[in-house]
């Protein structure tokens, strides 16, 4: 039975990670449904959950456990935003490339779950590649680590990238270790508005075709590309000249991560693959997209037959479609994920053997 | 233990008889990688393709035998050592780079493929492989993935993890799988994630597709010395907290340095307490701007003689004299332990002046040379094995070094692995539910255990160091 998460549901907010783990394992013990909740900016990714259960909030462990400015590393604890971790590393001048979108109010332990990504990827990554430790509750009750807290480590098994993107699956993220960057010596923000898209397109893959490597490039379905570059001032630039478009105020990225629109997908295709789905879509829709990373973002206006449609042409292409936000109706008849991979069933082993019954977010994800 | 006639036989059919070796001669050639414990495999079998890899594997399985994926036999933690005896699976018949895409910037590889003959093929076509362990003239592609190598230029462009987009593996049952690919955000668990770095515990690689870099059109090389090892280690952290983060970032000691110039003659100054070795690439005006930025904070720290490569030649010069550093200590004594913790840049000065005490303390001396940027040690402990007395002295010494990292509240190993040689120290830094945890995947993935047995994990049927058995978890109460 599929139950709408619009229920109410019983909300517990443990204030330390050994008290969220005691109240993982009880609910664990008798057979309850458990559905952490961070900042909730990622509370539609999935499909609709398979039970009712309690909601466990990560929002009062939001303490910084460590900041060593010199080692450009942060231990935090899951519930922290990203704005208030951004405000603590821009007094040092340092900060953690992150730009997800439908911000601000991220909790890092949310970002961490749901692996949900910006345009600054394009330069930096994703937090798959600057986390390197991580603390997790496990249903049985116990807290375990992994990784440290220095920037370069191969001791003991990499579970980073197990839980990274793992929607909770295999134990809930309550603390976390980044490697941070420090702010560019200078950072210089462009965009140019377009009439047709071939121009568009053609724009983006000349700036991403620069001698400097730009930090971002983002194309829109309304003709608008932007690009950023972060690095030294002569170097910015001279490339921001040679490109010739007109210069923005940085304030803009901000703007763009606040982008959520109430239905809506991620395409994420090998990158020489994302224009022709996006051309598919047709002239009305709406999207935008980073060409650099293969990655884009449609606002969808249709149904659950339209997106089903370009879902099956992204995976013949080789990527995919996950819904990001939308009604659960609209989740439950249009699949969140799609077909599974065909390594399912070793996912399913891991997840059986960190979640033996299934009680973390049971029927959202793919395990 | 030798293997049955009958296993041998069944090996032999599917890879071809010239393909096992089992002549007890023969196996001790593959007794060791570049770690200082041996131990012969029961055979070696030579595979071609995976289907060979998933059908010695189904053998392996059926019988219960160790299968432990080897390459180049580089590896410096015994991560490549049959430590149980059993199979010794040999890659280096697949070495065969399947395909370079030039507009994907990605590169499909067999395992076997040598790291520097990626970036040199990939050369043509403006591209080159990133992770560059300093062995990478014959360390393979396979063994990099396996322990999530490194090398000077990870400071700037990240670790093996962040380049492999996708493998083919084989697991202990001999099932074959493609994990992750050429999208990104794939849908599930990052099995690809957890696999790299798993030291051949989890399963056999037999493709690996990277993504490639663009070369950079400027590279600019510098070379400084500076009076103290205290003195150069502040002056990296002033680089990287002035917020520049260079593609590499290299220190070396005065022991390193007189042998490196005796071998060399890189034009190092022997008269240098240590020197730093940092490069940054881009295009030219951000090498320029970006080098002189970095004399600068140099010299506030106490850098002279600083000399910049003027031509390639030079540049390659200067990083012989690095790359090839440990090849060079054989001046000063014929072997060499090699340990590669890792403390917060911060505490460098710290660790190195423990690092040296411990030297002094066991009689052994010691070459620092290492990735600086990253607080990536690598002290050589330097000894001649025909003092027969001498192993028990260096082992203790390397494991003192540890603990003296670990108190720093640093990691067992930055790019090395666990392996055979750290296993017993893991509960230093992981508590019992963290290595449970861990065991979680082992045993999801190989629940028999055929797969590279006695590594990462303590083996309780080894016998303890003797600090590890006395001391315990060293960061309690802290999650590390």
């Amino acid at each position: 039975m599929v139950v709408s998460r619009r229920r109410k549901q019983a909300v517990e907010k443990p204030s330390t990670a050994e008290e969220l783990a005691h109240r993982l394992h009880e609910a664990a013990e008798a057979g309850t449904a458990v559905f952490p909740v961070g900042g909730g900016r990622a509370a539609e990714m999935g499909d609709p959950p398979a039970r009712d259960g309690i909601e466990l909030h990560t929002t009062a462990l939001d303490r910084v456990l460590e900041h060593s400015q010199a080692d450009m590393v942060v231990s935090v604890e899951a519930g922290i935003t990203l704005e208030a971790l951004q405000a603590l590393l821009k007094k040092s001048g340092q900060f953690l490339p992150l730009d997800p979108f439908n911000s601000p109010g991220h909790t890092v332990g949310g970002l961490l779950a749901s692996g949900w990504t910006g345009p600054l990827r394009l330069r930096y990554g994703t937090a798959r590649d600057f986390l390197i430790g991580i603390r997790v509750a496990l249903p049985d009750g116990r807290l375990a680590s992994a990784g440290g807290r220095v920037v370069k480590n191969v001791s003991g098994y990499d579970l980073m990238k197990l839980h990274y993107g793992a929607m909770g699956t295999l134990g809930v993220i309550v603390a976390a270790s980044f490697k941070v960057f420090p702010k560019a010596l200078h950072d210089a923000t462009v965009s140019f508005d377009h009439e047709s898209m071939d121009e568009v397109w053609a724009a983006a893959e000349r700036a991403l075709g620069l001698p400097m490597t730009p930090s971002a490039v983002e194309v829109f379905s309304s003709g608008r590309v932007m690009a950023r570059f972060m690095g030294s001032p002569d170097a910015t630039k001279r490339t921001v000249t040679d490109l010739g478009w007109a210069q923005a105020d940085g304030s803009v990225w901000e703007q763009h991560a606040k982008a959520a629109p109430p239905q809506w997908a991620r395409i994420a295709m090998p990158r020489h693959q994302l224009r022709p789905i996006l051309e598919r879509l047709g002239p009305e829709q709406s999207w935008w997209a980073s060409p650099g990373t293969g990655i884009a973002n449609w606002t969808v206006a249709g149904g659950a037959e339209d997106v089903q449609a370009v879902r099956s042409a992204a995976v013949a292409a080789g990527g995919s479609l996950v819904l990001m936000a939308g009604p659960a109706d609209f989740r439950r008849d249009a699949r969140a994920w799609g077909t599974p991979p065909a390594t399912l069933h070793l996912m399913r082993r891991l997840r059986t053997a960190f979640d033996p019954n299934e009680v973390i977010n049971p029927g959202r994800f793919v395990v | 233990m030798a293997l049955a006639q009958s296993v041998l036989e069944e090996l032999r059919r599917v890879v071809g008889k010239e393909h096992v070796i089992d002549s007890s001669n023969d196996l001790r050639i593959f007794e060791r990688d570049a770690s200082i414990e041996g131990s012969a495999p029961d055979a070696v079998v030579l595979p071609a393709n995976a289907a060979e890899v998933s059908a010695v594997i189904k053998i392996a399985s059926k019988n219960r035998i160790p299968v432990v994926p080897r390459g180049a036999g580089t590896g410096l933690s015994g991560g490549a050592v049959t430590i149980r005896g059993g199979i010794a699976l040999q890659v280096t018949r697949m070495r065969k780079i399947l395909e370079i895409d030039p507009v994907a910037q990605t590169a499909l590889v067999e395992p076997g493929v040598v790291n520097q003959e990626l970036s040199l093929v990939a050369a043509a076509q403006r591209l080159f492989y990133a992770p560059d362990p300093s062995s990478q003239k014959a360390c393979t592609l396979g063994g990099n993935a396996a322990e999530n190598s490194g090398g000077p230029h990870c400071l700037y462009y990240g670790v093996t993890t962040n380049h492999v987009l996708g493998m083919e593996v084989v697991l202990a049952d001999g099932s074959v799988h493609w994990v992750s690919g050429d999208a990104p955000d794939r849908i599930g668990l990052d099995l690809c994630g957890v696999l790299v770095g798993s030291e051949g515990t989890l399963c056999a690689i037999t493709k690996i597709k990277v993504r490639l870099l663009r070369t950079p059109p400027s590279v600019a090389t510098l070379l400084a010395a500076f009076p103290t090892i205290d003195a150069a280690s502040q002056a990296v952290s002033a680089v990287i907290g002035h917020g520049i983060v260079p593609a590499a970032l290299e220190m070396m000691d005065s022991v390193t340095v007189g042998a490196v110039e005796a071998h060399y003659h890189a034009g190092y100054p022997t008269d240098a307490g240590a020197v730093l070795l940092v490069e940054v690439d881009g295009i030219a005006e951000s090498t320029l701007e970006l080098m002189n930025a970095i004399r600068h904070v140099l010299a506030e720290n106490h850098g002279y003689a600083m000399r910049e490569a003027q031509t390639p030649a030079e540049r390659d010069l200067l990083w012989a004299g690095r790359k090839g550093a440990i090849g060079a200590l054989g001046r000063i004594k014929p072997n060499y332990y090699l340990h590669d913790g890792v403390v917060p840049r911060s505490r460098l000065p710290q660790i190195l002046s423990a690092v040296g005490e411990i030297g002094v303390h066991y009689k052994l001396p010691v070459a620092n040379v290492f990735h600086a940027g990253d607080g990536n040690l690598h002290p050589n402990i330097l000894f001649d094995l025909r003092d027969r007395d001498v192993l028990p002295q260096v082992e203790s010494a390397g494991e003192e070094m540890l603990r003296a990292v670990v108190e720093l509240g640093g990691a067992l190993s930055g790019e090395h692995g666990i392996g055979l040689e750290k296993s017993a120290f893991m509960p230093w830094v992981f508590s019992h539910d963290d290595l449970d945890a861990m065991r979680l995947v082992k045993n999801a993935l190989d629940a028999h255990g055929i797969m590279n047995p006695g590594k990462i994990f303590p083996d309780p049927e080894r016998k303890m160091p003797h600090l590890a058995g006395r001391t315990g978890l060293a960061i309690e109460a802290k999650w590390w």
